[in-house]
């Protein structure tokens, strides 16, 4: 009896323990499951669907003239001038804007990590614009920007009268970078503020009390110690910079009827736009959004890979060592 | 004087960052011929509070804003509950498959979304659920990446002991997620409601593509300006129903700052 008591209790305990991991899959399944249905149903399938489209000429409703066209609107992509153009302006506004808003909210963030008063106010007020939804923010900007009876135009024309800088067509670029770079500020500077606020003050003690200045300290601490936070953001704001297109789009819904987007912000995704929701170009609309993924995923690629020259882990690998 | 140089830096962008949204607000008080005038008139001389009472009345405002109102509140009630449940399974339970699944999570994170959206609209128009709410009911079942992680970070937080011993009592992984960590979890709850419901509030791009004009949101319906019954644009009006539509969110931001700006620095989603 004894003996048969002392082998039945581990094969009980065993069997426990196996119904209860059984019993915590079968929750982790169904308590993902909602996401992970929804994964396979809205995002896998819609893929897969929108890459066969991509080979076809979909105009977006007919399914009886529906043909097969191979790679034909892939090699259309490369003899489209405007989707090259549009990509040349997505790259041109990228490389004005991602660099811009680093730099600003970075330095916004170094300014208010300093004991100044009335931090708390500042930070509200600059996370403020993020908080106006675009197409009330446009309508702010337009009425600044408008070539007749915008603001700096009017205040402009004291000094010089009949001045009228077309700040939303020719120079749209700039208007337009403006208005993303008011919107945009806020989110930066909050996520560069958490980062500086969790580097060790010891270590900037430490080097004021070597002799270090503030420059010293700031490029051979600061900047190493934020390289990683830097990086997060450098990879999100190319990501998004490349997928703009809500701010151009609304200049011209806000305006005349009719108007088209002026050709200085001619982005990648207004073409596709247009070539989707203009003239139902849906099996070439997708295809040049699948050209828009490789080029984005090949810089984010390029972007990891420069990772290991300038961003500094030694800091979380050391961390990592002593635990 | 200390940080003299900071100060003077901080001022200007403060005056730099509030000119759109005072600008906005003095315009919207102005009579249109005021903002049409030529020289420019910085105030209006009297503000014109009856702009405000057009906004409303020119058009069905009501009727666009409860649209918004109702879409935003049931993809918000929607996503949070997924969003949590998933975001629990990530932090909590064990499985095989797991790591792998939270790898294709945080790999949505950085896939540009554009590229889903197009593909997912063409299905949803096959399926013929565009011009309704469906899809917006379908999102919200569906979770989000980026609330699914905020509430993993959240739920890692939560200590251990709570659950052994609701294990020991007896008490289900539902009844566990539903009346243990979610009372337990109200910040992270608020960042995550504010955030998807300013997104539906403000969205723009997807109910312009989804819905025609008779079912559209308010955000689609100020994007064109009022116009008058001859057809010239009341842009003052228009902006005054701007502020309006401003409102609710800008309190969202005062009522719920402190976890808006901490539910920012965990995902890097923007308000």
């Amino acid at each position: 009896m004894v003996a048969v008591s002392a082998l039945a209790r581990p094969i009980a305990g065993w069997r426990l323990v196996r119904r209860r991991r059984a019993r915590r899959t079968l929750a982790f399944y169904a308590f993902i499951a909602p996401w992970l249905l929804g994964f396979v149903v809205l995002t896998v399938v819609p893929l897969i669907l929108g890459f066969l489209t991509s080979l076809t000429n979909y105009d977006g409703l007919n399914l009886a003239s529906l043909r097969f066209l191979g790679l034909a609107n892939y090699r259309r992509i490369l003899s489209d001038a405007d989707a090259r153009f549009a990509l040349g302006r997505t790259l041109l506004w990228s490389a004005i804007n991602t660099p811009l808003w680093l730099v600003c909210s970075f330095a916004l963030a170094l300014i208010l990590n300093q004991e100044v008063r009335g931090r708390g106010l500042f930070r509200t007020l600059y996370y403020l614009p993020s908080v106006i939804p675009a197409v009330a923010a446009v309508w702010a900007w337009k009425i600044i920007l408008d070539r007749n009876y915008g603001l700096i135009n009017g205040l402009l024309s004291v000094f010089q009268p009949g001045t009228a800088i077309p700040w939303l067509s020719e120079y749209a670029l700039y208007g337009v970078t403006a208005i993303a770079l008011w919107s945009g500020l806020g989110s930066g500077m909050v996520i560069f503020l958490a980062g500086l606020q969790g580097i060790p003050e010891e270590l900037i003690e430490a080097a004021r009390i070597d002799g270090a200045g503030t420059g010293r300290i700031f490029r051979h601490i600061t900047i190493p110690l934020m390289t990683p936070v830097i990086f997060f953001q450098l990879v999100m704001a190319l990501i998004s910079s490349f997928q703009q297109f809500v701010i151009p789009l609304l200049l011209t819904t806000s305006g005349a009827q009719g108007a088209v987007t002026p050709r200085s912000v001619y982005l990648y995704m207004i073409h596709t736009y247009r070539q989707l929701f203009t003239y139902q170009r849906f099996g070439y609309g997708v295809a040049l959004l699948w050209v828009l993924f490789v080029v984005v995923m090949a810089l984010t690629v390029l972007v990891f890979r420069s990772a290991s020259y300038w961003v500094y882990y030694e800091a979380l690998a050391e961390e990592g060592r002593g635990r | 004087m200390r940080f003299g140089l900071s100060y003077l830096v901080l001022v200007v962008v403060t005056l730099l960052v509030s000119l759109p949204i005072l600008w906005l607000v003095i315009t919207s008080l102005k009579k249109e011929i005021e903002y049409l005038s030529y020289p420019i008139k910085i105030l209006p001389r009297s503000p014109q509070w009856g702009n405000y009472v057009k906004a409303v009345m020119l058009v069905p405002f009501g009727k666009y804003a409860a649209r918004s109102f109702l879409l935003g509140v049931t993809f918000t009630t929607l996503a949070v509950c997924t969003s949590a449940m998933s975001g629990f399974g990530f932090a909590r339970l064990e499985a095989p498959g797991k790591d792998r699944l939270f790898m294709v999570v945080i790999a949505l994170l950085i896939v540009p979304g554009i590229v889903m959206t197009i593909p997912q609209f063409i299905v949803f128009s096959r399926l013929g659920l565009t011009d309704t709410y469906w899809p917006w009911v379908l999102w919200g079942l569906a979770a989000s990446p980026f609330h699914i992680f905020m509430f993993r970070q959240f739920f890692t937080t939560i200590p251990r002991e709570l659950e052994d011993a609701a294990e020991v009592d007896g008490c289900g992984m539902q009844r566990l997620f539903w009346q243990i960590f979610m009372p337990n979890s109200k910040p992270v709850i608020a960042t995550s409601a504010i955030f998807n419901f300013s997104w539906v509030w403000g969205d723009y791009f997807t109910p312009l593509i989804y819905l025609s004009d008779a079912k559209t949101t308010l955000a689609v319906k100020l994007s064109t300006a009022y116009l008058d019954p001859k057809g010239n644009p009341l842009i003052t009006t228009t902006l005054a129903a701007c502020v309006i539509y401003c409102l609710p969110l800008v309190a969202l931001f005062f009522l719920g700052q402190r976890h808006i700006l901490r539910g920012v620095v965990t995902t890097g989603l923007k308000g």
